[in-house]
């Protein structure tokens, strides 16, 4: 990748970048995909405005840093969750609004899911408690965890939160009537969670740089090792055939069809120059997925033909965050040292 | 490799309750040196602590998969270090309050299991904070007090005012049975100048090559009533690097579990930098540190924190990691 001339990154014909001079913590796009949200280590949120050159509003969203970052899940902007704990709406105009408090405790996680009729769900944790909020910020459900939470995701329909923590995962039920999840056990210091977009596994990320997983429904294990760093990345293709993972010096992706995972060898895309793949983002509607590599270089892989395009040049410090917008022809890109970018994949 | 000069330093301050941890952590804080720190308190603290960041933390101890019993982490740093450096530019270091009941072990080796935290931070020193009158019945009733003063760089002898002076050479003579090579300061509601206690670089180990060999080389043959003792070796010779790691190796993994902190300055031999060795139960790092000065002589050294200590068996070993 070294050889690439700067002009061949996308970033250069097809990009929108800043310098935001703090750590981007997350990016995340709106739901109807017009804004792109940079979530940073000094507390605010920057909002960019895709395919307009306007200043980028910054909203004032924490005293401290944000610590996690979703989509509104009904309206036109995003939930913050900082360590000042606080968990707070960013509208699309860059008014801040507070949906939750925890004290004094860090809101460490934060995910949303878009039900139908205008409803919605929000889910925060700080320590060892996961908050279930609705759209309008009304406490649904409180769910205590054996220890801290460390990961926490919303499966594809919104039936189900899947919580990680030491020794393993939960899984509790949105609608259950008595809340006993589901505990999925191994032991061990579990740092990250995904579920299968189909509900057929969930998968943690280990201490161990390893990744632990549970089939559905019958809970068979699975572990997944051979990563030189922790994993903090993972992420399912649309319809769950690939789960793509960051911890290796390639995005590697494993096969979560014909028996796979187990006793299947992953696909390695863009490896090869030994430096460590930070993020991975699938695109929600084709086969590609998207890595950052911690010397700075983006680029997209097609899964099926193992063809990558460059798309930023390794110029701007370590990939912290990458996400697609919800139609995949947006990728928002940030960095550890404040670079910021929207690179745009539509056809011209 | 780490870089020193961007790992912000990290002081570990432990203590029974009612030693005075507290208030030598106020102490700090409020103190007007223009240096902001990150506090890491747990939840069941004995008192409030007066500081712009402070972090609300539980001890959350874990057993890694690595196949070695004693490694135990604490995940909760792991996660609080990270979400520290993300506002990286808006403090000088971090001071981790620990619980009075509170083994040092797995706060310490936190720092050597975790690559980020690794790369993030230096262990600058694990601070120890006894109360003169109480310790004694508290190394009675309890393994823990001895395990702080094992671990300990820094030990802050506190409420000298409320013992005799027999009573106070009787309580420092203890804990030098258990550490000898911690520095000792005996102070009246935790008052000393911080600069004992912060930015020591004391987990860095060059202060173990300049402390003077007979002092180190005390009477081991006087046993306390710890089981606990500290004993350090010297080899004159350069030394093997594939000897030594050979050796320390089976060592750790041998006695690991016995082994609360070993530390030494090797030189190697055909190498101009000293290497730095330190280890945790069975979790070792080591560190290629600056050259030798001219005309200082270039002996290796190592120091052992522990339980059972065979001095004989010890000596050997490390001298049979001399270079051929």
């Amino acid at each position: 990748m070294s050889q690439t001339s700067r002009t061949e990154f996308l970033v250069t014909s097809r990009g929108t970048s800043r310098e935001l001079d703090a750590f981007v913590v997350a990016v995340r796009f709106s739901r109807d995909g017009r804004r792109a949200g940079f979530a940073l280590g000094d507390g605010t949120v920057r909002l960019a405005t895709v395919g307009v050159t306007s200043e980028w509003i910054s909203a004032a969203a924490h005293d401290g840093s944000v610590l996690d970052f979703a989509a509104d899940p009904t309206g036109d902007g995003f939930i913050s969750a900082g360590d000042d704990g606080k968990l707070n709406r960013v509208g699309a105009d860059g008014t801040v609004s507070n949906v939750g408090d925890f004290g004094m405790k860090w809101v460490e996680h934060v995910a949303t899911h878009t039900l139908d009729k205008g409803k919605g769900l929000i889910a925060a944790s700080a320590g060892k408690v996961v908050r279930l909020y609705d759209q309008a910020g009304q406490i649904l459900k409180e769910l205590i965890h054996p220890s801290t939470v460390t990961g926490l995701v919303f499966d594809g329909k919104g039936k189900r939160i899947g919580a990680s923590h030491y020794n393993g995962a939960s899984l509790w039920f949105v609608a259950a009537k008595t809340d006993t999840p589901r505990k999925l056990e191994w032991k061990g210091s579990h740092t990250g969670i995904a579920i299968h977009p189909e509900g057929e596994a969930v998968v943690t990320a280990m201490q161990e740089n390893a990744l632990h997983g549970w089939k559905l429904p019958n809970g068979e294990h699975m572990r997944m090792s051979g990563y030189p760093a922790k994993t903090v990345s993972l992420s399912f293709t649309r319809n769950g055939k690939w789960m793509a993972s960051s911890g290796a010096d390639a995005m590697v992706l494993w096969p979560f069809f014909g028996g796979g995972p187990m006793g299947k060898a992953p696909l390695e895309l863009a490896g090869g120059d030994g430096i460590i793949c930070n993020q991975v983002a699938s695109n929600p509607r084709d086969e590609i997925v998207a890595g950052g590599f911690a010397d700075g270089l983006v680029v997209v892989a097609d899964i099926g033909s193992s063809r990558i395009l460059p798309v930023v040049p390794p110029d701007h410090g370590p990939i912290s965050a990458l996400a697609w917008s919800p139609d995949g022809t947006q990728l928002a890109i940030g960095t550890e040292t404040g670079f910021a970018a929207i690179v745009d994949f539509a056809k011209r | 490799m780490a870089d020193i000069n961007t790992q912000v330093p990290v002081t570990v301050l432990t203590g029974y309750l009612g030693a005075g941890k507290t208030t030598l952590l106020n102490r700090i804080l409020t103190e007007n040196h223009g240096r902001k720190y990150a506090v890491v308190i747990n939840e069941f603290g004995e008192l409030g602590v007066d500081n712009d960041l402070v972090v609300d933390s539980d001890e959350e101890v874990f057993e890694m998969n690595n196949g070695c019993i004693c490694c135990t982490v604490r995940g909760d740093l792991i996660r609080i270090v990270g979400g520290l450096m993300k506002r990286r530019d808006k403090f000088d270091g971090i001071i981790i309050e620990t619980t009075g009941l509170a083994n040092p072990a797995p706060v310490a080796q936190t720092f050597f299991v975790d690559d980020t935290v690794k790369a993030k931070t230096r262990l600058d020193a694990i601070v120890t904070v006894v109360d003169a009158k109480h310790l004694p019945a508290r190394l009675a009733d309890s393994h823990e007090a001895a395990d702080q003063i094992a671990f300990a760089d820094v030990i802050v002898l506190n409420k000298t005012d409320l013992v005799t002076p027999e009573e106070l050479d009787a309580v420092e003579a203890t804990i030098r049975g258990i550490n000898r090579f911690a520095i000792i300061h005996r102070t009246q509601r935790a008052s000393l100048p911080i600069a004992q206690v912060l930015d020591r670089g004391a987990f860095d180990l060059s202060r173990i090559l300049a402390m003077h060999p007979d002092f180190l080389e005390g009477d081991d043959d006087h046993e306390h009533n710890e089981d606990i003792s500290s004993m350090s070796f010297e080899v004159e010779k350069p030394i093997d690097p594939e000897k030594f790691n050979a050796w320390i190796g089976v060592l750790l993994q041998d006695k690991g579990a016995d082994l609360l902190r070993t530390k030494g300055i090797l030189h190697y031999a055909n190498e101009d930098r000293r290497f730095a060795f330190q280890a945790v139960h069975m979790i070792a790092d080591g560190d290629f540190i600056g050259p030798v000065k001219e005309g200082d002589p270039k002996n290796s050294r190592l120091v052992f924190i522990g339980r059972n200590l065979n001095r004989p068996q010890l000596r050997r070993g490390f001298e049979g990691c001399a270079a051929d």
